[in-house]
């Protein structure tokens, strides 16, 4: 009786526990939400909840200050970003995983061992070369230079090795030539890691602010982030459009996030679980 | 009897068919065909930059050239010297050490009180799980931009709140405009973000302890915080070790959190010099390279900054084995 109600309590308790931890991690956008459906210029009020809510703040940054530019312009980075590295690594990760050739295990060691590089070093060479390149201010500069995912290639390489090698065998002796015996049997068995791996890619590029910063200053090709990063520095005070436009950036990822999240758990850490 | 070639090594000519490809030969032009575009874009926008970047650092490159391939003036190693005289670049190093050793140890003991808290049989336990995980997904900047509402002095929030309880010290300035509360502010925004990652790898590690392990430390009498303290701790250690190890990373690499919140500051008064309290390396690179076209100085920056992610890489890695 008295150990039933102590588990009672104890769940109680869990909960409590478990309710006050995703209140504080999730604040920062409860009030980021609250404050965008604010009346402009009444982010402070003292209120917690808008007493008269509006959808103002998004008409202006939208139609106003070229967030719908912005946007679209994240759609077709991320989105054209996400399609060529996750089909360069599935590519890259089927051969690594299941043939022979020379220089494999070195190679593999190679492109691994550049993972321990910290980003910030790419940022001045990746720049002379997008430069001398002639890209600057295009989609071309923001989206090239991470085509060669290696954290996606480990990915990749490592799912496709459970993969039975008979089966490709198997094809082989029907008569299917590499590129048959990829397409019909490698890809169609590799679609959980090949979602997970474009779903990584595009939340990866829809944030990678810094590059997209570095290789754009026309506004025309501002992304949301880059955008909402220049509408800060240019107005700091307008509160109220800020955390419209940071809605904006966050809603997608958020949606894919909700639909998809098992991909996003699983990717985000089975290289950190297996590696 | 010739013993059968082994597929993939080298096929010396004579061997094999006498026409056409051999076996061998066929499959390491099909497996390059398939590396290819990955390989190409590797070489050209990862690893020819690590030495491009050398040859920048050992450059003088001009703040308004923009075409920096060939015809620098080499300066060898002036702009190192000049990097061990620069107050700024150690101050920066000493922020990001500060940096380091305040989201370490606080992002670990966030990931697993969350871990602790969803290994537990209940219902909602999946809701609790995402709900955590998800900010982790999130932009950073986007984060650090509602942070800084948050953190607003005057009619922030946060000063509201605080001003209710009695306590003031944080209403003029907010906490970020005050040196001793904004590097704290910037971690602790991070730290909520971040810990859903390092709560999943507690979680399935402490998932994989035996039950048993727990019922028989139970029987001989063992508290709670005793299981917790001889048995979970000392099972999860190789997650914890890891955290170190992209946390010291990351602490290297930081740069947008406080771009968004401080840009490097604000100012601290250090023997006559003025120096930001959230000055990072990651934003000194970004600054030098960004704001005054220095690039050269910051390539050279950028190279101190993966030596000593190296050094940390191999440090830890000694550790773990020693541990493991």
């Amino acid at each position: 009786m008295s150990t039933r109600l102590s588990k009672r309590i104890r769940k109680i308790l869990l909960y409590v526990g478990l309710t006050a931890a995703a209140a504080v991690v999730l604040f920062p956008f409860f009030w980021m939400a609250v404050t965008a459906f604010k009346q402009p210029g009444q982010a402070f009020a003292q209120e917690i909840f808008p007493s008269n809510p509006t959808l103002e703040n998004f008409r202006r940054v939208l139609a106003d200050y070229g967030f719908t530019r912005y946007f679209l312009n994240s759609v077709i980075v991320s989105t054209s970003a996400a399609v060529f590295a996750t089909l360069f690594a599935t590519l890259a990760g089927y051969v690594f995983a299941k043939k022979e050739f020379i220089g494999r295990d070195k190679l593999f060691g190679f492109l691994l061992a550049s993972l321990m590089i910290p980003g910030m070093m790419y940022v001045v060479p990746q720049f002379a070369i997008i430069n001398r390149l002639g890209w600057m201010n295009t989609y071309r500069a923001m989206v090239v230079p991470h085509l060669a995912n290696v954290f996606g290639l480990f990915l990749m390489r490592q799912y496709m090795m459970t993969i039975p090698s008979e089966l490709l065998e198997a094809a082989k002796i029907d008569g299917a030539g590499e590129w048959q015996t990829f397409r019909t049997i490698m890809v169609p068995l590799s679609v959980p890691i090949i979602a997970t791996l474009f779903l990584l890619t595009f939340q990866f590029h829809w944030n990678n602010f810094l590059w997209q910063l570095i290789v754009t200053n026309v506004e025309r090709l501002y992304t949301v982030p880059v955008g909402l990063a220049m509408f800060k520095s240019a107005h700091e005070e307008l509160y109220t459009l800020k955390m419209a436009g940071s809605m904006i950036s966050v809603l997608p990822i958020a949606l894919i996030f909700f639909f998809a999240q098992r991909y996003f758990i699983e990717g985000m850490t089975m290289g950190a679980v297996k590696g | 009897m010739r013993l059968p070639r082994q597929r993939g090594t080298k096929t010396a000519g004579g061997e094999g068919p006498p026409v056409g490809l051999t076996r061998a030969r066929r499959d390491n032009l099909t497996a390059y065909a398939f590396l290819a575009p990955f390989l190409i874009i590797f070489l050209v926008f990862l690893a020819y930059p690590v030495f491009y970047s050398l040859y920048l650092a050992l450059h003088k490159v001009p703040a308004d050239s923009f075409d920096i391939f060939g015809g620098l003036e080499f300066v060898g190693f002036a702009n190192f010297v000049k990097l061990f005289a620069d107050t700024k670049f150690w101050w920066s190093t000493l922020m990001t050490l500060y940096y380091a050793a305040l989201i370490i140890p606080s992002g670990i003991a966030v990931s697993l009180a969350l871990a602790l808290l969803l290994n537990n049989r209940l219902k909602a336990v999946a809701v609790y799980r995402s709900a955590f995980f998800m900010p982790y997904v999130l932009d950073m900047l986007v984060v650090g931009i509602v942070w800084t509402l948050i953190y607003s002095p005057h009619v922030g929030i946060l000063v509201r709140i605080l001003e209710g309880v009695g306590i003031t010290a944080f209403s003029e300035k907010g906490f970020l405009g005050m040196p001793q509360s904004a590097m704290p502010a910037v971690v602790f925004a991070n730290v909520l973000k971040g810990a859903g990652f390092g709560m999943i790898l507690y979680l399935s590690a402490i998932q994989n302890i035996p039950r048993s392990l727990y019922e028989a430390a139970e029987i001989d009498g063992a508290t709670g915080w005793q299981r917790f303290r001889q048995i979970t701790l000392p099972l999860v250690k190789p997650i914890t070790f890891f955290m170190v190890i992209i946390g010291t990373i990351s602490a290297l690499n930081a740069f947008v959190e406080v771009y968004a919140m401080t840009s490097g500051g604000p100012n601290v008064d250090v023997g006559g010099k003025a120096l930001g309290a959230t000055w990072v390396t990651g934003y000194y690179v970004f600054d030098t390279f960004y704001n005054q076209f220095k690039l050269g100085y910051a390539a050279a920056m950028s190279y101190v900054l993966l030596a000593l992610t190296l050094i940390v890489t191999v440090v830890n890695r000694r550790f773990l084995r020693a541990e493991i």
